[in-house]
């Protein structure tokens, strides 16, 4: 029923321009290389904000692995004169939700709280930055967890594949290690290597900071100078560039569970590449877009061999990746992996169709209104440019540099970046079995 | 924790899950009407983005899977993806991320939910593809088979690979006893395989129709251009007789059920406790309010009684939690649980949890720890109100368990009315261990 008319509407929306963004944020001046972006608005009594600190696990001594990710979970455990219990009870009797991310380059803790009570939010936030207290208790409380949930990840086949993927993918360099560290690296850390860490890395140069809520410039800039402008001016030095020599390798973590995952990753490119957003458009063609990649199609929709399959394209300031996942009952891993490389290498040597090319950017544009629907969704998006290192103007001009891109751009990106004989791939469950010889494969016991 | 009774075909399930469902909205201009054909609609505007979250309600989950059949209604939900005459293939899902949309589905014990997120002046084309696949769905065989595949893989990933949740569903088996709901949402894998193409076109006819669907659109709309829309879009589907829903039983029971569980692939203990309880559609005034306020004083968050107890002061769990799942038809549970410190014994972990819930059983919560979990629980309706899809899940929600839209905007006043004597009466009323099924999960060789 109604064949024509849906059709004719699809059809013409598909070709329409996209819709306009609703946010419009400025920046703040709270002083010298800080970045803040802020989104006025007032219709919800709420303010959501979103702070990246320069301290995330790259940071880490090679033999204190999880102090970055250690020391951000201890933020809300105790601040100045406040012990962990009383810190905790300031937040909650007044309904400040904080959330603690510490990731690969930064830290990111983000909170909402109501705007009555925006004033206690900065003054608990930015004494937890200035004067954490790293007691004794709180420290073994906290590792003790951590250590726990290293122990639950060996249930876990995605967890594990993914752990042995960034050792073997980023071998040698400090994004190689999980966020969380490991049993030995979190054993190391004293009070003093917590103490020092915060001194060195929660600190004012190279934070960044997105708010988008109900409040005002005047207030908020007064409420971030107070919280920030205590904290060292010092700006730590980016992590390192990835020198990535590791050889493609087939690797398989044993472990008795019914479905596999696996982890496959091909080296990607900094943010700052001039392919980057053609990159992006490629990924969103064959893996990105939830139910309408190319491996969504072949290896769920035609085969039925898994509940999900996707890859992302992402970057760390030293260094891009493309990293894609599969589950399947382990007697399909290999047929699905064999799938993956299938249409990896057809993509490389053709690229996207005209039309997938145009589906992409008529999504990736069309959809961007979305992330910024909310306030909290708003401080994270922002936020998230703001890690990339975009300038503020790139918020309204980011769709114009989608739809500026040509198929050419898009077929280099793909040819460029999409080559299967490149595939890092690791597997947790039982061993697929090999397709073809000249793959190296290891087999690691889980940990 | 594990969410024992969701699963859905969206592939980041826990972001996107109705995570919020204990927070209700405040009060807002909700609009409500319903179309001659009987689909309920709510609007709820939102004029800050020029976007539009579209939500389709069906009063029909897994409890209404046939006997014999369970997942059907789980399965189903993935079929609606699989087709139309008018849209086939995987036309419905091309044909919005092409406009710029985001769509998924889930399925609970009481409801099926399909949802897209769009740009505003795209909102009559989502409209227009649920209802043509509201209409005539084109399930063919082939089309079947394969998405009984993708969803045994789905019940693998979720169920089958976790430890805690293999032991989740067992415990949901032993807790509602005969009721459906001790039937998993996605179903037993020897059930799900049985499901053919004959059973997904009998569950479609009778439970897929406007006259037992709820419209509920949040974002940046007008009533009037909602009302034109859905008018002509899902007014245009014909009402069809439904199948009643079977009223099941819910037999007193007798004792607590203890389950010990020994599983090799788990790598730390766990403890639970959960308790059948009475839901926000069955309960008394007052009573849900007071078991949501209870599960945030027994184990909301760090300042929680057990989480005090146990983690801090005794330092015999590293993790701890309480909840309380009172949004269904039939019975709510009540949960707590507890991962044991390395060298804690399981029962040294119940034995103190039991100190704790007495504590509440035996006199009434400080006044502090009350103001402190309703602010917090008021404050959720506020911080609500910044999502759509929370927005509009909450209402949907609502009336899908048999729930008003007066009932969702009341919730913030009738927490607030909750008194610490409330909170123990209903301590001493729901935390009753005849009505528990408690579970020992422990690592090692069966």
């Amino acid at each position: 029923m109604r064949r024509l008319a849906l059709l004719f509407v699809a059809g013409l929306l598909g070709l329409g321009v996209a819709p306009a963004l609703g946010a419009q944020p400025k920046t703040l001046d709270i002083g010298a290389n800080q970045s803040v972006w802020f989104e006025e608005d007032h219709t919800v009594p709420m303010v959501a904000v979103s702070v990246s600190l320069p301290a995330g696990s790259a940071y880490d001594p090679p033999a204190k692995a999880g102090l970055a990710a250690l020391a951000a979970y201890l933020f809300n455990e105790g601040a100045g004169n406040l012990n962990s219990t009383v810190y905790q009870d300031e937040l909650a009797r007044r309904a400040i939700q904080l959330n603690l991310s510490p990731d690969r380059d930064y830290f990111t803790l983000s909170f909402v709280t109501l705007s009555t009570n925006l004033k206690d939010a900065f003054r608990l936030v930015g004494l937890a930055l200035q004067r954490p207290r790293f007691d004794g208790d709180a420290i073994a409380r906290v590792r003790a967890q951590m250590l726990q949930s290293l122990q639950q990840e060996g249930e876990d086949p995605e967890a594990m594949a993914s752990r042995r993927f960034y050792e073997l993918f980023f071998a040698g360099h400090p994004y190689g290690h999980e966020v969380g560290g490991t049993a030995q690296g979190l054993g190391a850390i004293t009070a003093a290597d917590l103490k020092g860490f915060a001194k060195t890395h929660w600190v004012r140069g190279g934070v960044k900071i997105a708010v988008s809520g109900d409040t005002d410039s005047v207030t908020l800039t007064s409420l971030l100078k107070s919280a920030f402008g205590p904290l060292p001016a010092t700006t730590p030095p980016a992590p390192p560039r990835v020198q990535r020599s590791s050889a493609p390798s087939l690797t398989t973590v044993a472990m008795a569970v019914p479905q596999s995952t696996a982890q496959f990753g091909l080296p990607g490119i900094l943010r700052n590449d001039r392919d980057y957003l053609a990159g992006y458009v490629a990924n969103y063609i064959v893996g990105g877009g939830d139910f309408s990649s190319r491996l969504t199609n072949e290896v769920r929709e035609k085969r039925g061999l898994t509940y999900g399959i996707s890859t992302s394209f992402g970057t760390f300031r030293g260094g891009g990746y493309i990293i894609g996942q599969v589950a399947t009952k382990r007697e399909s891993m290999s047929e699905s992996l064999a799938v993956v490389r299938d249409v990896l290498r057809s993509y490389a040597q053709d690229g996207p169709t005209a039309d997938e090319f145009a589906d992409a950017k008529t999504y990736l544009t069309g959809s961007y209104p979305l992330a910024f629907s909310s306030n909290s969704g708003i401080a994270a998006q922002l936020n998230s440019f703001q890690r990339d290192g975009l300038p503020i103007e790139y918020v309204a001009r980011r769709n114009s540099l989608i739809n500026a891109l040509t198929l050419d751009d898009v077929r280099r990106a793909a040819r460029r970046l999409f080559n299967p004989a490149r595939l890092t791939i690791v597997v947790a469950g039982a061993p697929p079995v090999a397709k073809k010889s000249g793959k190296p494969s290891k087999t690691a016991t889980p940990r | 924790m594990i969410d024992r009774e969701t699963a859905c075909r969206c592939i980041f399930a826990a972001l996107l899950m109705v995570a919020s469902s204990a927070a209700r909205a405040a009060p807002q201009k909700i609009s409500q009407f319903a179309l001659p054909n009987g689909m309920q609609v709510v609007v709820i505007p939102d004029h800050r983005a020029p976007v539009v979250t579209q939500m389709v309600w069906f009063r029909v989950g897994a409890m209404d899977d046939p006997q014999g059949l369970s997942g059907l209604a789980h399965f189903f939900e993935h079929m609606m993806f699989r087709g139309t005459k008018s849209v086939p293939g995987d036309q419905f899902a091309r044909t919005l991320a092409r406009n710029g949309g985001e769509d998924n589905a889930f399925t609970t014990q009481d409801y099926t939910a399909f949802y897209e997120q769009i740009a505003r002046d795209r909102l009559k084309l989502a409209m227009d593809l649920e209802a043509d696949r509201m209409a005539e769905l084109d399930l063919s065989e082939p089309n079947v088979n394969t998405e009984r595949d993708v969803v045994l893989e789905e019940r693998r990933m979720r169920i089958d690979n976790s430890p805690q949740a293999l032991a989740g569903e067992q415990v949901d088996a032993a807790l509602f006893l005969s009721h459906p709901y001790g039937r998993p949402v996605i179903g037993w894998p020897g059930e799900v395989r049985r499901i053919g193409r004959a059973e997904a076109q009998d569950f479609y006819n009778h439970h897929y129709a406007p006259n037992n669907a709820i419209l509920v659109i949040a974002g940046d709309v007008t009533v009037d251009q909602v009302r034109t829309d859905a008018n002509a879009t899902f007014g245009r589907v014909a009402a069809r007789p439904l199948v009643p829903r079977v009223e099941c039983a819910q037999p007193a029971r007798l004792g607590e059920t203890r389950l010990a569980v020994t599983d090799p692939n788990a790598k730390v203990a766990y403890f639970s406790r959960d308790y059948r309880v009475k839901s926000y559609a069955e309960a008394a005034p007052g009573q849900a309010e007071a078991l949501d306020v209870l599960a945030g004083l027994l184990g909301g968050d760090s300042n929680s009684a057990l989480y005090r107890r146990l983690v801090v002061e005794k330092k015999l769990a590293t993790e701890v939690g309480a909840s309380f799942d009172g949004d269904s038809r039939d019975d709510g549970k009540f949960s707590i649980y507890a991962i044991p410190a390395p060298g804690v014994s399981l029962e040294a972990v119940e034995r103190a949890s039991d100190e704790v819930i007495a504590k509440f059983v035996n006199s009434p919560p400080g006044a502090a720890d009350l103001a402190r979990v309703k602010t917090q629980l008021v404050a959720s309706a506020i911080y609500q109100r910044d999502s759509q899809y929370a927005l509009a899940s909450a209402y949907g929600q609502a009336l899908a368990i048999g729930l008003t839209v007066a009932d969702v905007q009341s919730w913030p006043q009738r927490i607030n009315a909750v008194t610490a004597q409330d909170v123990r009466g209903n301590a001493v009323s729901s935390l009753v261990r005849r009505e528990a099924v408690t579970l020992f999960l422990t690592p090692g060789q069966k």
